[in-house]
């Protein structure tokens, strides 16, 4: 740790490999854009300059894990890399069974397939996109139960990922039956990446128990939520960042896992739990659609390469970087008065995209609207999360979502202070031009997770008056 | 070149050792394994044949396609690097990255079949036809029969009988026949290619019913050899012209790219028809991931774009199966029973044969498998009873072939491992009397031949390991 009478974070780490930015003009980014048929994460990674749509599967990884990933053992069974995976993961979540999957979705989908019954209830703080359709896919309904100050994007409540438990005593109480599990989504991605307090986890599990309801953990960001606990919640500050995870683990029954995220990775993830009997009918579902459980769909190296990069993710040095590096963004767009998600999450910026667009009614997706300005004048790429992708609801119809968000997401390690400034004054001069930017209409979309592949044009003519 | 000469058209770049075992060190471990060698650990063993899935050595270049991975999560260049090499080489206009085979298996058996389908197939393959019989879909084997006589030496044992065929649009009408499902190689029959000519009258037979033809291509690169080899007219085109010709009579394609594409994970699926892609475009990301990356890292497109080529290289293909027929001929010198031709990607061992005093249901071939590890560290892959799992009313199903795989890695053993495994199952042939058959104990409800536990039922006891207990023995010794 740097002595504490300087106050710069700077990166712990120094660059071993560069990959090439190509810059591109207004001109090129119109028709980009346009080829896109209005939707970024149908561009080109190459048209794009800073490329913020998602920290997940995007960071640099280590020498140390390059180095697994030469050492990775590829054999089909028994590969000595799941040793390694596995007493990596047990080490830190403590579950007794840990099987790897080639992502995050696939966990879920394996764990919800196992778990959950047509019309059977599964709570969360939030469910996120794929873990709202994997539900949707089993004949599930997710149920969504934030605390209120979560879903008021200028609280400053410093755990607004905390679940509803008063809520979750009522579901419980009333359809106990008809709940297979809870889950908890750390961070609260939805919600803007924002932590959930050990206490809100101990009174979740407390309740889980009483009801005898297995709690899962989605534990994509595991080690961003313990730090923003550390460093939010005083009586947690002279602990580690692991210890910290790690009676978050025992707190629960399993976990989902997306590698890509704190597994510091690009590509994996896994699902663990103590039950072994659930996890031999997952396992059956894993070699279906995944693999042999001892690969799960993944590469020996792959494997290596997530049992480093947990350990990495914990590093307090990195996490108080990784972290600051988000609020030292987050206080420049505040000072300028650009609508925010306060306080600043763990792995994004999210842009309030109904306080800085109050002109676009909500069925005209002023955030989606937003990304595509972004994109247009400085070349970012970031996602909506709002009502394109989660306002269409299982029967058809449409319902606006409670926030309009565009998600500013940090890859890990992988862009410098100096991309972070360009970035402040792309998003600067969009919102002084706010009140030029018109709203979008849904071209064609799929019924399911719509986003990735909708079809999108101006509401007006043009995107920007 | 011409001659037998196969030797690798490349040098050794980074090496991985070896560890070696004692005989006492494997008995304890097929024990802990349950007598399944999918369930040894890696490192106890010391020539791997489980699989040429995912073992493969990657080259330099893929390793430096590794390294330019775009690990975009949309619109990846890596994306597209694949998608023109799966156009140019495999001649399908719409690409999918999967995660691996199963995964594209997956998706197109949802889409394709209704529940009530028929599905034909030049033999069933574990995981393809449990996909298929999830989706409600019944697999027909359509096979010819000498792919289930082991001595037959038929060249291309992997053909579609289209009297078979037609026999099943007879019955069940084409409108109930979504695709005919057609491997190439077929793994189950012994990694045994399908001609051209077979596949051509099979698409003859099968368009104007508006029956679709779904090519399971993991090995259709070395099945493209043997055609070059063995199918008159054939001999002077090369392996990547025979492989667009065979993909032409296909409208779609699952792949699993761990085998032909030489590397350690990654699949796809492929198809011409738009509507039929844009409907897996929208399951892949519920399952997958989004589809320019399918579950798959930047850098595996990468490699999987470099491997597609380097696996069209003759000089690759032909060192490739030219070291899995040393291996072959080695074997038959030494009077195994093996199954024959020798296939493209493995030397199966007819367990039945070798082991005529076991009955099929103390399953042979995995007491085979078995007892090969025990002498000699070597680890196979029972392709027999076990992995066939039962019929619809619950009963096991015992296939002709009864079969041990000794599968071929490709790039990473050398010939003198070659010769040690040859001499490993000669040693085994030559006390095969005193090899015991196995109780299943343990048994999964799907896919049962990669987590099922055995004892021997051979009732000999011997004092065996540190605990002190009585175990059951393999080996009568």
């Amino acid at each position: 740790m740097i002595a504490p009478k300087f106050h710069t974070i700077i990166e712990p780490f120094r660059i071993k490999t560069v990959e090439p930015i190509r810059q591109t003009t207004e001109a090129e980014r119109r028709v980009a854009l346009e080829t896109a048929h209005n939707n970024v994460f149908l561009l080109k990674a190459r048209d794009v300059i800073i490329d913020l749509l998602t920290d997940s599967g995007t960071g640099a990884m280590s020498v140390y894990q390059w180095a697994g990933m030469m050492k990775g053992d590829e054999s089909y069974a028994g590969a000595r890399s799941f040793d390694v995976f596995e007493k990596s993961v047990k080490d830190i979540t403590g579950f007794s069974h840990v099987i790897p999957t080639h992502q995050g979705r696939a966990a879920e989908h394996i764990l919800f397939h196992t778990l959950v019954k047509p019309g059977d209830i599964v709570p969360n703080n939030t469910h996120f996109d794929t873990t709202r359709a994997n539900v949707e896919d089993m004949g599930g309904i997710p149920l969504d139960l934030p605390i209120h100050e979560g879903r008021r994007a200028e609280s400053v409540h410093p755990f607004k990922g905390n679940m509803d438990v008063a809520k979750l005593e009522q579901v419980l109480e009333e359809e106990g039956e008809r709940i297979p599990l809870v889950m908890l989504t750390v961070t609260n991605n939805s919600e803007g990446g924002q932590p959930v307090s050990l206490a809100n986890v101990r009174e979740v599990s407390a309740l889980c128990r009483r009801y005898e309801v297995p709690l899962f953990i989605d534990a994509c960001r595991f080690a961003e939520n313990a730090w923003l606990n550390k460093t939010r919640e005083h009586s947690l500050s002279h602990r580690t960042a692991r210890s910290i995870a790690q009676e978050m683990f025992s707190l629960a029954d399993g976990c989902t896992m997306s590698a890509k995220k704190d597994g510091m990775s690009n590509i994996g993830g896994f699902l663990a739990m103590n039950n072994g009997t659930i996890a031999s009918q997952c396992r059956a579902r894993l070699v279906l659609t995944e693999g042999f459980p001892t690969y799960g769909g993944l590469a020996g190296y792959d494997l290596e390469a997530i049992a480093v990069g947990l350990n990495e993710a914990l590093d307090e040095d990195y996490l108080r970087y990784r972290i600051r590096s988000i609020e030292y963004l987050s206080e420049r767009l505040l000072a300028c008065g650009v609508p925010l998600v306060t306080p600043a999450g763990g792995h994004a910026l999210y842009l309030d995209a109904r306080r800085m667009l109050p002109h676009i009614p909500q069925k005209e997706f002023p955030a989606w609207a937003l990304s595509l300005v972004l994109y247009l004048e400085g070349g970012i790429r970031a996602a909506e999360i709002g009502s394109v992708m989660f306002g269409r609801r299982p029967d058809g119809s449409e319902r606006p979502a409670e926030l309009e968000l565009v998600r500013l997401a940090f890859p890990r390690r992988m862009y410098t202070q100096s991309h972070v400034d360009y970035v402040a004054e792309v998003v600067q001069y969009v919102n002084a031009m706010a009140s030029r930017i018109r709203g979008v209409r849904i071209v064609e979309a799929p019924p399911v997770l719509r986003h990735f592949t909708a079809h999108m044009a101006p509401a007006h003519g043009a995107l920007v008056a | 070149m011409t001659g037998k000469s196969w030797a690798e058209p490349w040098r050794i770049k980074v090496v991985e050792p070896l560890r070696m075992t004692t005989r006492a060190e494997r008995e304890a471990a097929i024990e802990r394994a349950g007598y399944n060698t999918f369930l040894l650990d890696a490192d106890d063993v010391y020539i791997d044949l489980l699989t040429d899935s995912g073992t493969s050595a990657m080259s330099d270049r893929q390793w430096a396609g590794i390294m330019v991975g775009d690990e975009a999560y949309a619109g990846s260049r890596s994306f597209t690097t694949l998608q023109n090499a799966v156009r140019h080489h495999y001649g399908f206009e719409h690409v999918i990255p999967t995660h691996q085979g199963r995964g594209a298996e997956h998706i197109l058996s949802r889409l394709l079949i209704s529940p009530g389908d028929h599905i034909p197939g030049n033999m069933y393959f574990t995981t393809t036809r449990v996909h298929q019989e999830l989706a409600g879909g019944t697999f027909h084997d359509v096979i010819i029969d000498e792919a289930h006589d082991t001595e037959s030496d038929h060249p291309f044992k992997g053909n579609v009988d289209l009297t078979k065929l037609q026999a099943l649009i007879d019955e069940v009408s084409a409108d109930r026949i979504p695709y005919v499902a057609i491997a190439a190689t077929v793994n189950m029959a012994g990694g045994q290619p399908i001609s051209l000519g077979n596949m051509r009258r099979v698409r003859e037979l099968t368009r104007p019913l508006g029956i679709r033809i779904v090519l399971d291509a993991a090995r259709a690169v070395e099945n493209a050899w043997f055609i070059q080899q063995r199918e008159a007219g054939q001999g002077r085109r090369l392996v990547a012209d025979i492989l667009r010709e065979m993909c032409s009579l296909a409208d779609a394609m699952t792949m699993s790219a761990k085998k032909d594409s030489l590397v350690n994970i990654g699949g796809w699926l492929a198809a011409r028809d738009e509507d039929l892609a844009d409907r897996a475009r929208n399951m892949v990301v519920v399952y997958e991931g989004l589809h320019t990356y399918g579950g798959l890292a930047g850098r595996d497109m990468e490699a999987m774009a470099i491997g597609i080529e380097e696996s069209l290289h003759e000089d690759h293909i032909r060192s490739r199966i030219g070291q899995v027929i040393y291996l072959g001929e080695k074997l038959m010198d030494a009077g195994i029973p093996i199954v024959q031709p020798i296939g493209g990607h493995a030397v199966f061992i007819d367990a039945a044969r070798m082991l005529p005093h076991v009955p099929r249901a103390e399953f042979p071939a995995q007491a085979l498998a078995a007892a090969l590890y025990v002498e000699s560290g070597i680890r196979s892959m029972e392709r027999g009873a076990v992995s066939a799992g039962r019929n619809a009313s619950g009963e096991n199903i015992y296939p002709a072939l009864e079969l041990v795989r000794l599968t071929i890695p490709r790039r990473v053993y050398t010939q003198a491992h070659m010769d040690v495994v040859a001499d490993s199952v000669a040693a085994v042939h030559a006390m095969r009397d005193r090899i015991s058959g196995l109780e299943m104990i343990y048994e999964p409800e799907y896919l049962r031949f990669f987590q099922a536990r055995f004892e021997p039922v051979t009732r000999v006891f011997r004092s065996a390991h540190s605990h002190g207990t009585a175990s059951l023995s393999l080996v009568d010794s």
